[in-house]
């Protein structure tokens, strides 16, 4: 009977640290909760161009991670990307109106995300509110392209 | 013979496995509350036919009644209950390695019945002292002799108070102590509980003395039945070649083979 | 000598089919197990036996891997001054592929050939037989709680061996290689997705834990009961679940993440 006791402790906690594990594979790994608090709140931003950008891609203000790309959809009016980013709660009603958005891609190959930088407006932006300064993805190619006219009209 | 008194009936069985034919049309009336013995050299299928009768193997064609029902018709689980009523000894004990000798024969009961802890307790030790081993009831079977693991299985088969029990090669290997042993426990277990049983086996000596009754087996048929004391006296040189032990005769002491001569001069065309 | 030939492939076609058949039923029959409190005793046993008596060597064997792509992946990404991207290569290659693949390797190594061997010996010394004659359905008894532990177990044991292995990355990237913490985890996170990634995998590990330990359960109750038998059938197990583990890998890799 005793040896069947530690072997049901053994199998519990094999069970759960397999629970375990399946939880940080879920949190940290792919980011269920990507820095958000148990509050968030949604912005929308408009870009002419969003590159690799998708859905889960980062959000980050000076580098800091605080939101997550929750979905991209192409404007049926404008033609433009309209991206929806959800963030921690704990920002709503601190980004000033004239907050910028800014396609960012980390290193030279890495993920695109999106960078935030606040303004000086009084005004702040609510849940919902759409982040009309924008800068769009750098694309690689087009770089290339203006490089290479340029050269050429020279 | 009467039929009521049947209670197990073998009908025009056959069996083959693979090329080789094992039963070729076996016929055999085993009765009620009486030892059977099914005798035959090695290799004459004695352990298949009590496998049939078991319901593990299914015959090519034929049909095997035990107390009225049709063996390899039943479904699985009827199947199963069947043999709740049957116990078999296997020819190596076959007790389960995990399980301690007090668990193992107190295994069919805690699988077939909701009997209380305390109840078990007292039937095992019981089938245990029927045996002579409610001091071993602590040891593994891997701790015990071959005749010992033979107790245990036998009083492990006769837990649940069978009806019936198949007995596969009781005496094979025993020295002659234990043989004694098993040969008494036997006809004990057999008058006290009033069961029907069948033993399989080819040591004459030990199964004439508790048998009622006796079928000898030979090339896939039933050589020849009878009483022992009847079977002793048969005329038969096949049936009294295998009686009294003789090495050859009928049955050839040779497995088929070519001409002697020709198959050793003959060297060059080896195989 | 050609008809031999033609007739030798026929026969063999036929008796694959057969053992297929017998296999499938088998299945059917052994997926039942006895319900209730002694059931799940049964089970537990076997879940000890299986899946906790695997857990050193799958974990070890994790963070050896991850230790491995975490250094392998650097030398390459440095290449392209892309090493933040560290995370997001070691926690998707455990996670699609190396985790549920290596994992029921092993597990066919270490559990699988360990239940052909048993429950052949069970089969060789009579022991499923004389169960069967007391009246109790081995199939039920002896191999249902064996299958239903290694279903179960292989999944645990995958996801052991992915979070060791994402641990031992970064072991070797962030402490000796110097990739930068923060990119490490957020770089996975932002491209590691729950549904697709580790969803997928876990489906993965949960189709080789039925395919392993069915492989292995067969093959123990269906072994010619002899020793050499026994060490076929062991042999077989190992062989034949390694492939159809590698197999099948492929095709759901081509379902999952194909794109077809």
């Amino acid at each position: 009977m005793k040896r069947s006791k530690t072997m049901e402790l053994g199998v519990g906690l094999f069970v759960l640290a397999g629970i375990l594990g399946l939880v940080f594979l879920g949190l940290s790994v792919s980011g269920l909760n990507n820095g958000l608090s148990s509050t968030s709140f949604t912005l929308k931003a408009d870009f002419a161009d969003i590159g690799g950008l998708k859905k889960g891609s980062r959000v980050t203000m000076a580098g800091v991670p605080i939101g997550k790309v929750k979905s991209v959809e192409l404007d049926q009016e404008w033609f433009d990307a309209r991206v929806t980013m959800e963030l921690n709660g704990e920002l709503e009603g601190r980004l000033s109106e004239d907050t910028t958005a800014a396609i960012l891609t980390s290193g030279l190959l890495g993920e695109q995300y999106i960078g935030l930088t606040v303004g000086g407006a009084p005004d702040t932006l609510e849940d919902g509110d759409v982040i009309h300064d924008t800068q769009q993805a750098l694309v690689l190619e087009e770089l290339i392209q203006q490089f290479v006219s340029n050269m050429a009209s020279k | 013979m009467m039929n009521d008194s049947q209670f197990v009936e073998v009908e025009n069985l056959y069996f083959s496995r693979g090329d080789k034919e094992i039963f070729r049309g076996v016929d055999m009336h085993i009765p009620r509350g009486k030892i059977t013995a099914i005798m035959g050299p090695s290799g004459s299928g004695k352990t298949t036919l009590l496998k049939l009768i078991g319901g593990q193997l299914y015959p090519d064609t034929g049909r095997v009644q035990i107390d009225g029902l049709d063996v390899h018709r039943l479904k699985r689980r009827e199947l199963f209950r069947l043999r709740r009523r049957m116990g078999m000894l296997f020819q190596s004990g076959a007790l389960f390695s995990d399980l301690s000798v007090f668990e193992n024969v107190a295994f069919p009961m805690r699988v077939h019945t909701d009997l209380p802890e305390a109840m078990i307790r007292d039937v095992v030790l019981m089938k245990l002292e029927a045996v002579g081993l409610r001091g071993a009831r602590n040891l593994m079977p891997a701790e015990l002799s071959g005749g010992m693991l033979r107790r245990v299985a036998l009083a492990r088969a006769i837990a649940l108070d069978p009806e019936l029990i198949l007995y596969d090669e009781p005496f094979v290997g025993q020295d002659p102590i234990s043989m004694g042993v098993l040969v008494e426990l036997i006809k004990k277990v057999n008058q006290a509980l009033g069961l029907t049983a069948v033993i399989v086996s080819h040591d004459i000596k030990e199964t004439m003395s508790i048998a009622d009754y006796v079928y000898v087996l030979s090339d896939g048929k039933v050589m020849a039945h009878g009483t022992p004391a009847n079977l002793n006296v048969d005329r038969d040189a096949r049936v009294s070649q295998f009686m009294h032990g003789e090495p050859d005769g009928p049955v050839p002491f040779h497995y088929p083979a070519p001409d002697y001569y020709s198959d050793i001069l003959n060297e060059g065309a080896r195989p | 000598m050609i008809k031999q030939r033609i007739a030798s492939l026929g026969k063999s076609t036929l008796d694959t089919f057969e053992s297929l058949g017998r296999a499938t039923i088998f299945l059917c029959q052994a997926s039942i197990g006895i319900p209730g409190k002694e059931g799940f005793h049964l089970w537990l046993r076997q879940m000890h036996f299986i899946g906790v008596m695997s857990l050193a060597i799958v974990l070890v064997s994790g963070l050896f891997i991850g230790m491995v792509l975490g250094l392998q992946g650097y030398t390459i990404l440095v290449d392209f001054g892309a090493e933040d991207a560290l995370g997001q290569m070691v926690s998707l290659s455990l996670l699609r592929e190396l985790a549920p693949v290596v994992a029921a390797l092993l597990f066919a190594g270490r559990a699988g050939s360990a239940l052909t061997a048993e429950i052949g010996l069970m089969k060789a010394t009579e022991q499923l037989s004389s169960m069967e004659m007391i009246g109790v359905d081995p199939l039920r008894r002896v191999v249902a709680p064996r299958l239903w532990a290694g279903f179960v177990s292989l999944p645990l044991l995958t996801i052991g061996f992915s979070v060791v292995g994402i641990w031992g990355g970064y072991l070797v990237g962030v402490d000796w290689l110097g990739v930068n913490e923060g990119s490490y985890w957020s770089n996975m996170q932002a491209s590691v997705s729950f549904i697709d990634d580790v969803g997928n995998g876990l489906l993965k590990a949960l189709v080789f834990a039925l395919v392993v330990t069915w492989i292995a359960v067969f093959q123990g109750y269906d072994l010619v009961p002899t020793s050499e038998g026994i060490s076929r059938a062991t042999t077989r197990t190992v062989v034949y679940s390694s492939l159809a583990v590698l197999g099948l890998d492929f095709v759901l890799t081509t379902l999952m993440f194909g794109e077809l």
